[in-house]
């Protein structure tokens, strides 16, 4: 027999698939673990020329055996076999084939190696960009790894803050010893271990002396938190760090819903016992399955029981694999050969022949595990039958959480390798980490081309050798140009190989070479965990108005407005969103409608430096506001620029109301507590965001004025007046405003009881026959009166004089933005001014370009278009150059993507009433 | 202790922000007067029967309960402004109230950290909310309305996760 297995106990208990398969594997087994037991050894096919590769780690730095775990929205591509953890009913399939594993049809580009090297889009697919919509499919098809699925993922991702003392990365020797110290001291300890056993290198090579269960039992009875199966993926500034916890595996079902856990956690120190990675060894087909790590094939050997091979070669630079040779004797394994680089080593386990000066050349095999090894030894070629060959060429520390932390590296030319050294954070680094194995640097024996540096991208010594001699000296050139160290292992396993390749190439020592950046996530995160428990919300929660059970009722069509959710119409009999929003429109403007407006910003200001505070936030005048008096405000940022509108309201001597609009309430409270916080803390004054605790409605129309009358048993205010009154038994904020151009009222009340004030004015407004209208019919109003939308033409770039709102401005100052208003470049004559426009032809494209003739630079753009309410005609807002002094003037909007053209005329921006006589009694 | 850890939202309250300006130690001292207590330190409260006065801010109290003695209280030195409406409050009870306050969140809800009688004001899953350690088995979140609903259900959803 020969290639991998394991003899059956019996425990072989849990079924699963790998490519449709069913196969049995032992609690505890890795699907790495579990498919070698079974005689597997191919387990995938290469990115770029579809070789055939198996498993070469333990793992989470394995680059070969990626598989697709898991089916429908659940299905997980690029999980690594080596660290995922077989459940009952795991369905695994291998990537980048077909039509099977065994028969690829793309390995045919494994003949065309030769030409595929390394910058072959580069140089290959270059010309117009529409030459490359016509390859980019062919490339993805071809290459590539697994797919992502297509289906919504039915589970949940949790997000958790977590708090400690010292966090603890790694339950090896040196963790456990670190967090049981730190616990029996009284610390907060959190330990987190990757794998679902504690216990590091203990779990390869045990030691009697160390018990990870007990320890993990004391710390947890100290009040420590262990946490399994989750790794440390970033490591931030101030020492926060974010931990990605496997709640179930990669696509098994979750009990509770929940696949995996993002903790946030906030560590007083770190102590990283992240322990060591081991390279691989460049020779000819070292990708070949059955070409494994040698500490891996201990691993499988002692932790799983299986053997990887039977008749094995070993090769080495280092003493530790020696331990490797000791443990397939005594598995049974029969090691034909030992390798050793070295001119000496320890004394080999009995009928093992170490063969020193010895370095392998390159190997041959079958489908599942090798066949031949050829090696050099002094100077001659030398070939060993074997099946299994275990390689190691030293060890790498896993200093990525140190580089991600900001610490530096220093060079060990014994280990040659890279030594945690300083770091700016309250992090150190312990054991193994610290004092890798010696390890001399080694020159490669076989032929460059196929001797792979990167198994993932399919680099090997010849890429590297070709990026030098076309030019690239930088290592993050080099990175760039061959895709080494990308994807989804980030370059574990080859980017010490590739810088001494490099440092060779340029003679210099490795450390010279240079090091690429380190960056977070340390392994693969999956999107969702960052997503949290939002991702089926577009990340966020739905906000919710007063009165949205209400509005449910009237099935009205909802527009998400920020994270807010309202009517933006109610159809009637089916008609469609123009036709209701046009009806509620005309509605408006003969009768009456009530529409919500809960969502404005709402800001009451009390004390008596209320109006002092409101003439610095506010770029108008408003302390000479009588009380019961109101008017419309807008506010400026430092920079002049207009940041929000609104009104504000003088609801007694010392207490104010301020309106904002819906987006920019948010902004609002920021500057307004900005403003009262920072820049003037002494105003005797208090601000407080009232925008949830009043929901709003407005009436408006020629009858809003006797509808409202009547229920609050009063004459209503005056516009832009404010009365306190009652309505439908509930106290209520009347302000006598307009957004429609209509009389019109907002109503704020208590938002707890906005439904019994809703439905008294609905029943009034019904009997006269009036209806409720949405934001689509206060766009049609507005835009005719020509009123300015926060987010259209206050787009960030307009000033009060853009908007024609320049002579309301403060004279006095004192405002914020009045020094930013002064720049000259703000008085520019061809400014974007605010416009109205009315075509010649038919509608208005919105989002249109201005232009005077066909091939002329644009000198505008409609902001918002629509059609008269009543009389018919497309109009629209714009902004355009020096555009208030081009009253009259004819244009063209065209909209080249919409394939839309109209001539328009320019106009005032008030097509209704501008003289405002419709807000008189 | 109660087995399960629960989520109730409570019936509408009259909730105050109170906020002083001036002579803070002549207000301090007009107010103990008044209620009986002293006020709170900054992430602290007090309170008796009938009003319970939670500390957020600097300068700001939110005053849960009846505050007609304070309105009186106050003179030029600070102002009561209502915002009851827009808030809804749930008491989050049981053993794992502490933990599942950490669910989305960005603070540490310990006992050693956030002790009965403590409060915060922090963001869970986005939304920033108040709470108030109110005793070692519940905790009051005072969340903003709109949020009330959506929050909820994530409350509810990530209640099995409890100690998984």
């Amino acid at each position: 027999m020969s290639g991998p297995s394991r003899s059956a106990t019996g425990e072989e208990t849990i079924p699963f698939t790998f490519d449709g398969t069913t196969y049995h594997a032992r609690p505890g087994d890795t699907l790495a673990a579990a498919l070698l037991a079974n005689g597997i050894g191919l387990v995938g096919r290469s990115f770029k020329y579809h070789r055939p590769r198996g498993i070469m780690t333990a793992g989470i730095e394995e680059p070969n055996a990626l598989v697709t775990v898991g089916t429908g929205g659940r299905a997980e591509p690029n999980t690594r076999a080596t660290d995922v953890f077989v459940y009952p009913g795991m369905v695994a399939k291998s990537q980048n084939r077909w039509p099977s594993l065994s028969f690829d049809v793309a390995s045919i580009f494994g003949l065309a190696a030769p030409a595929l090297g390394a910058g072959f889009y580069y140089k290959t697919f270059f010309g117009p960009a529409k030459h490359w919509m016509r390859y980019e499919g062919f490339i993805r098809r071809a290459a590539g790894l697994g797919n992502a699925p297509t289906e919504p993922d039915p589970d949940n991702f949790s997000q958790r803050a977590g708090f400690c003392d010292v966090l603890v990365v790694g339950s090896g020797p040196a963790g456990l010893k670190a967090a049981l110290e730190a616990a029996e001291a009284g610390s907060r300890v959190m330990l987190v271990e990757q794998d679902a056993e504690p216990g590091g290198s203990l779990l390869r090579d045990p030691d009697s002396a160390i018990d990870p269960a007990a320890i993990i039992a004391r710390i947890k009875a100290l009040g420590g938190e262990v946490l399994l199966r989750t790794t440390a993926s970033g490591y931030w500034d101030h020492n926060f760090l974010t931990l990605t916890q496997r709640l179930v595996e990669p696509g098994a079902v979750p009990p509770h819903g929940f696949a995996q856990r993002l903790w946030h956690v906030r560590a007083g120190r770190v102590v990283l016992a992240t322990g060591l990675i081991e390279r691989p060894v460049p020779f000819a087909n070292n990708d070949h399955p059955g070409v494994m790590l040698s500490q891996a094939v201990r691993s499988y050997v002692r932790r799983w029981g299986v053997l990887p091979g039977n008749r094995v070669v070993i090769a080495t630079n280092n003493d530790d694999a020696y331990v490797t040779a000791q443990a397939l004797v005594e598995a049974g394994a029969e090691v034909v050969a030992l390798l050793d680089a070295r001119a000496s080593g320890p004394a080999a386990p009995s009928g093992v022949t170490v063969y020193h000066d010895a370095r392998p050349a390159s190997v041959t095999g079958r489908k599942h595990a090798l066949r031949k090894v050829t090696a050099v030894v002094g100077g001659s070629e030398q070939s060993f039958h074997a099946d299994l060959m275990a390689v190691s060429g030293g060890f790498v520390p896993v200093a990525h959480l140190h580089m991600q932390a900001g610490g530096k590296l220093t060079w060990n030319e014994e280990a040659q390798a890279f030594i945690p050294g300083e770091t700016p954070q309250a992090c150190e680094t312990i054991g193994a980490g610290l004092a890798p194995p010696p390890a001399p640097a080694v020159p490669p024996a076989g032929k460059a081309k196929k001797s792979f540096v990167d198994f993932q991208n399919d680099v090997s010594l010849a890429d590297i050798d070709l990026a030098w001699q076309e030019g690239y000296r930088s290592v993050e050139h080099l990175k760039r140009y061959t895709t080494l160290g990308m994807a989804t292992d980030q370059g574990k396993t080859s980017n010490m190989v590739a810088l001494s390749r490099l440092a060779e190439k340029q003679g210099v020592t490795v450390p010279e070479a240079g090091l690429t950046t380190f960056r977070p996530p340390f392994t693969p995160v999956t999107m969702g965990l960052l997503a949290g428990a939002g991702a089926r919300n577009a990340g966020a929660h739905v906000r919710r108005i007063p009165l949205h059970a209400l509005h449910e009722a009237h099935e009205p069509i909802w527009q998400p407005l920020g994270y807010w959710f309202r009517p933006r119409a109610y159809p009637l009999g089916g008609e469609s969103l123009q036709q209701a929003a046009l009806r509620e429109a005309r509605t408006v403007r003969t009768i009456a409608g009530l529409s919500d407006v809960s969502t404005l910003g709402k800001f009451e200001v009390s004390g008596p430096d209320a109006a002092r505070l409101l003439e610095i936030v506010c770029a108008t005048t408003v302390g000479k506001l009588a009380i019961g008096r109101g008017r419309y405000t807008f506010m400026c940022r430092e920079d002049g620029f207009v940041n929000d509108d609104g009104t504000v309201w003088r609801l007694a001597e010392n207490r104010y109301l301020l309106t904002s609009s819906t987006g920019g309430a948010d902004r609002m409270a920021h500057l307004i507590s900005y403003v009262r916080n920072s820049l003037w803390p002494d105003l005797k004054c208090s601000v407080v965001n009232v925008q949830e605790h009043y929901a709003g409605i407005a009436l408006a129309g020629p009858r809003a004025r006797s509808i409202l009358a009547a229920l609050i048993g009063a004459e209503s205010p005056r516009h832009m007046g404010y009365a306190p009154g009652t309505l439908a038994g509930v106290p209520v904020h009347v302000l006598a405003a307009s957004y429609s151009g209509e009389r019109a009222f907002e109503i704020h009340v208590e938002a707890s009881h906005a439904a019994e004030v809703w439905r008294a004015i609905e029943v009034s407004t019904r009997a006269e026959g009036g209806a409720p209208y949405g934001l689509e019919a206060m766009e049609l109003l507005r835009i005719e009166k020509g009123h300015v939308v926060v987010g259209g033409e206050v787009d960030g770039r307009s000033t009060p004089h853009d908007l024609g709102l320049g002579g309301m401005l403060n004279k006095a100052g004192g405002f914020i933005g009045a020094a930013g208003l002064t720049r000259p470049a703000l008085s520019d004559p061809n400014r974007n001014n605010l416009v109205g426009l009315v075509s010649l032809d038919g509608p208005i494209p919105e989002g249109g370009m201005l232009i005077q003739r066909a091939g002329q630079s644009p000198q505008g753009h409609v902001t918002a278009a629509a059609r008269r309410i009543l009389d018919g005609g497309a109009i629209a807002l714009a902004l355009v150059q020096g555009g208030h002094k081009r009253h009259g003037e004819e244009l063209i909007v065209t909209s080249p993507t919409r394939g839309e053209k109209a001539r328009v005329r320019v106009t005032s921006p008030h097509f209704y009433d501008p003289a405002g006589e419709r807000y008189r009694d | 202790m109660t087995d399960a850890t629960s989520i109730i939202a409570l019936p509408a309250a009259p909730l105050h922000a109170l906020e002083i300006w001036s002579n803070p130690m002549a207000l301090a001292t007009r107010v103990q007067k008044a209620l009986g207590f002293a006020l709170p330190a900054m992430n602290r409260s007090a309170g008796n029967g009938s009003i319970t006065l939670l500390r957020f801010e600097p300068t700001v109290w939110l005053a849960e309960g009846a505050v007609s003695v304070l309105v009186d209280t106050l003179g030029d030195d600070g102002a009561l402004t209502a915002i009851g409406g827009g808030i809804v409050r749930f008491r989050i009870a049981g053993p794992g109230w502490r933990e599942l306050l950490m669910e989305g969140g960005v603070f540490d809800t310990s006992a050693a950290a956030f002790p009965v009688g403590a409060t915060a004001a922090t963001v869970i899953d986005h939304v920033g909310v108040r709470l108030h350690a109110e005793s070692d088995d519940a905790c009051i979140a005072y969340v903003p309305s709109s949020y009330a609903q959506s929050l909820h259900h994530f409350w509810d959803e990530a209640l099995p996760l409890l100690a998984s």
